[in-house]
C-alpha cells in the first residue's frame, strides 16, 4: 500500500515537473511571439549556445544589406568551410559571378588567389590566426582566367560565442592604379637612366628661389663639383652667368617665353678649365611646382673644329687660287714652248701631274707629303718598274704642300723625259731617285734624279718649260738650287734646299 | 503553489528575502528595458528586500546551464522558494507580480 502511495506521490511529482516544463515552454513561446525576447539557449555538445533571434533586427539587417549592396568595393563573407554566405553587387560584377549561383559554393569556384611573394601566403594566415585580420595585396584569377591585382581587407568573423565562423573580405580592384603605378616607374627608370646616362649637363632649378635642387652626374664632371656642393647654388655662383643681374635677366625672359636660348657661354670651372657651353632652359611644372630644366652642352670641341673648317675654307680658296695660277702658267708655258701638234697631250699630262701631287695633299689634310708617296704618285704609269729599273732611296721625309707641289711637278718632267729620251726609253736603263736630309750648320734637304744606262743625252738646244719646270720653278717652290747635269751615262737631276722650306717636321740626325 | 513573501522588516546584515537573477545577452535594447521595468517593480513592492543578479550569457554562456535558461531576458526567483522564472520585458507589471508571487504594495 505505501509503495503504490509512494508511486503514486513520484508520479504527480513527475506530472507536475512536466506541468511546470510545459508552462515554461509556453511562456517561452509566448515571450517569443510577443518580441520580448533577445536571444535562445540551445544546448550543444560543446554547452550552451546563445542565438541571437533576428526578429525585429530583420528590418535593420535588410537595411545593412542594402547599403553593401552600394558599396563599391566588393564583399564577401563565407563560413568555416570557406563557402560563400554572402557576395554584394559589386563583388558579382568583379568576379563575373551571379550572387545565387555563387552562394553555398566555396571560393575558389569564383576565384583562386596568387600570391605577389612565396611568403605573403604563411603571413596572411599567421594574421587571421593570430590578430583576426589581414590586410595586403595579391592577385585573384576569376573563373574565366581574367586576372584582378586586388587589395583585400579580411576579417574573422565569430559567433557569439567568440568562435570563429567565417571570414569577410572586403576586396578592392587596384588593377588600373597597379597598371599606372608599373608605368609610372617604367618611365621613372627610362627617364632616370636618360637623366644619369646623359652626355649634356642637366640642372634643375627651383623657379620660385632659381636655385639649383638637382643635377646629373655629367653636369658634375663638367664642373668639377659634387653634386651636394651644386644643390642649393645659383647658376651665377658655378660660373654659368656672369652675375646676379644676367641670372635675374635669364628668369625674366623665361617667365615671359617659357624657354631661353643660350648659342655660346663661357663656362669656368673651378679647376680653371674654360669651356664654351650652349645652355637651353625650360620652365615647366612639376606637380604644380614651377621648375627650370637647364640643358647645357659643352660646345667647346665643336666650336674648336667650326673654327678649323673655316681656316681649312680660307686655306683651301687660297690654294685653289695658287694652282690655277700654276696651271695658267703651265699651259701658257706649254702652248710657248711646245709644239701646238702635241699642246692638248703635253697640257693634259702635266696638269694630270699637279693633280696626282694635290691627291695626296687632300688626303694628308693639307698637311703634306711624304717623298716616297710623292715620288710613286708621280711615277704611277711606271709603277712596274719599280724596284727594279727605278729604285727609291732616302728617309721618311715629309714634304710641305709648297715644295710637294714643286719637287712634284719636277718628278713628273724628268719622268716624261727619262720614258721619252732618256733612261726608260729603251730595255736597259735604270733611274735611282735619291733623297736624304744633310747635318750641317744649315740643315739641308737634298733629293736626286740619276740616270744610267740610257742612250747619250746632250743638253736640249733651246730651254723648253721642261727645263723651267726642274729648274726655276722647282728652285721656288723650295728656295733652293737645281742642278742638271747630262752625262755619258745619262741625266742627273739634283735639287738641294734650306730644311725649313721643305720638310713639315725637321728630324736632323745627330 | 507558492508562500508569499514575508513583509517583515529586515534586519540590518540579513540577506535580502528576494533574490532575483536577471539572465540577459548583451547590452540590447530589451535586455536594458527588462532591467529598468524590474528594478521599478521591485522598488515599489519590494524596496529593501530584493537583489538583482545580472548574468550576461553572451560572456558567460555555461551559466545557462544552471537555471535552465531557454530564452533571454529572463529573470528567477532564487529566494523565496521555490524557483519561479519570467521570460519577457517585464513591461506588464502584473505579470511581473503574479510570476514572481509578490503581494503589490498597495493590493
Amino acid at each position: 500500500m505505501h509503495k503504490h502511495l509512494s508511486s503514486r506521490s513520484a508520479l504527480l511529482d513527475e506530472n507536475a515537473a512536466l506541468h511546470a516544463q510545459l508552462d515554461e515552454a509556453a511562456e517561452t513561446l509566448r515571450a517569443i511571439r510577443s518580441g520580448e525576447v533577445d536571444a535562445l539557449v540551445v544546448q550543444s555538445s560543446r554547452g550552451p549556445q546563445i542565438y541571437t533571434l533576428q526578429g525585429q533586427d530583420a528590418e535593420t539587417n535588410r537595411f545593412r544589406g542594402e547599403m553593401l549592396a552600394q558599396v563599391s568595393d566588393a564583399i564577401i563573407a563565407v563560413d568555416g568551410d570557406e563557402r560563400i554566405t554572402y557576395l554584394n553587387a559589386a563583388a558579382e560584377r568583379l568576379y563575373g559571378f551571379d550572387g545565387p549561383r555563387a552562394l553555398g559554393r566555396t571560393l575558389t569556384t569564383i576565384f583562386k588567389s596568387r600570391w605577389l611573394h612565396p611568403q605573403d601566403e604563411a603571413a596572411a594566415r599567421t594574421a587571421l590566426q593570430e590578430r583576426g585580420e589581414w590586410r595586403g595585396e595579391n592577385v585573384h584569377v576569376r573563373h574565366d582566367g581574367h586576372e584582378l591585382n586586388v587589395e583585400s581587407s579580411i576579417t574573422v568573423l565569430r559567433g557569439i560565442d567568440g568562435l570563429p565562423t567565417g571570414q569577410l573580405a572586403v576586396i578592392r580592384d587596384v588593377t588600373e592604379r597597379k597598371q599606372n603605378e608599373d608605368r609610372v616607374l617604367v618611365s621613372e627608370i627610362r627617364y632616370r637612366r636618360l637623366f644619369e646616362a646623359a652626355h649634356d649637363g642637366v640642372l634643375v632649378l627651383d623657379a620660385g628661389t632659381h636655385r639649383i635642387i638637382d643635377a646629373n652626374p655629367f653636369m658634375t664632371q663638367m664642373l668639377g663639383y659634387p653634386r651636394d656642393q651644386l644643390i642649393g647654388k645659383e647658376l651665377f655662383e658655378i660660373g654659368l652667368l656672369r652675375d646676379d643681374a644676367a641670372s635675374q635677366e635669364m628668369f625674366r625672359n623665361l617667365e615671359r617665353a617659357e624657354q631661353v636660348r643660350y648659342e655660346s657661354l663661357p663656362l669656368e670651372s673651378p679647376g680653371g678649365r674654360h669651356q664654351t657651353v650652349e645652355v637651353v632652359a625650360n620652365l615647366y611644372e612639376e606637380n604644380g611646382r614651377p621648375v627650370i630644366q637647364c640643358n647645357i652642352r659643352d660646345i667647346t670641341e665643336r666650336r674648336r673644329s667650326e673654327e678649323h673648317v673655316k681656316l681649312l675654307m680660307a686655306e683651301v680658296n687660297h690654294r685653289a687660287k695658287n694652282l690655277l695660277a700654276v696651271v695658267q702658267a703651265v699651259a701658257y708655258q706649254t702652248a710657248k714652248h711646245g709644239d701646238p701638234a702635241t699642246f692638248a697631250d703635253r697640257l693634259s699630262e702635266r696638269i694630270g701631274g699637279l693633280a696626282a701631287g694635290q691627291d695626296l695633299l687632300v688626303k694628308s689634310e693639307w698637311k703634306g707629303v711624304e717623298v716616297c708617296e710623292l715620288v710613286e704618285a708621280q711615277l704611277a704609269h711606271f709603277k712596274e718598274l719599280i724596284g727594279r729599273r727605278v729604285v727609291l732611296d732616302g728617309p721618311p721625309a715629309q714634304l710641305t704642300p709648297q715644295a710637294a707641289q714643286g719637287i712634284g711637278m719636277a718628278l713628273h718632267e724628268l719622268a716624261t723625259n727619262a720614258v721619252k729620251y732618256g733612261a726608260l726609253s729603251n730595255g736597259e736603263g735604270r733611274v735611282r731617285i735619291v733623297w736624304k736630309i744633310i747635318a750641317d750648320s744649315t740643315p739641308a734637304f737634298s733629293i736626286s734624279w740619276l740616270e744610267d744606262g740610257g742612250p747619250k743625252v746632250a743638253a736640249p738646244g733651246r730651254k723648253g718649260f721642261g727645263q723651267i719646270v726642274i729648274g726655276r720653278m722647282a728652285e721656288a717652290a723650295v728656295q733652293g738650287v737645281a742642278a742638271i747635269t747630262y752625262g755619258e751615262s745619262g741625266l742627273s737631276w739634283n735639287l738641294s734646299a734650306p730644311l725649313e722650306d721643305t720638310l713639315t717636321v725637321i728630324q736632323v740626325a745627330a | 503553489m507558492s508562500v508569499p513573501a514575508p513583509r517583515t522588516a529586515r534586519k540590518a546584515g540579513d540577506p535580502p528575502a528576494f533574490q532575483l537573477r536577471l539572465y540577459v545577452a548583451g547590452q540590447t535594447a530589451k535586455s536594458l528595458d527588462a532591467f529598468a521595468n524590474l528594478k521599478r517593480i521591485c522598488e515599489t513592492h519590494l524596496a529593501g528586500q530584493y537583489c538583482i543578479e545580472v548574468i550576461d550569457l553572451t560572456k558567460t554562456p555555461q551559466l545557462a546551464a544552471g537555471d535552465q535558461i531557454l530564452a533571454v531576458p529572463t529573470v528567477v526567483r532564487r529566494l523565496p522558494e521555490p524557483i519561479k522564472k519570467i521570460i519577457g520585458d517585464f513591461s506588464n507589471e502584473e505579470r511581473v507580480l503574479v510570476g514572481l508571487d509578490v503581494q503589490p504594495i498597495n493590493a
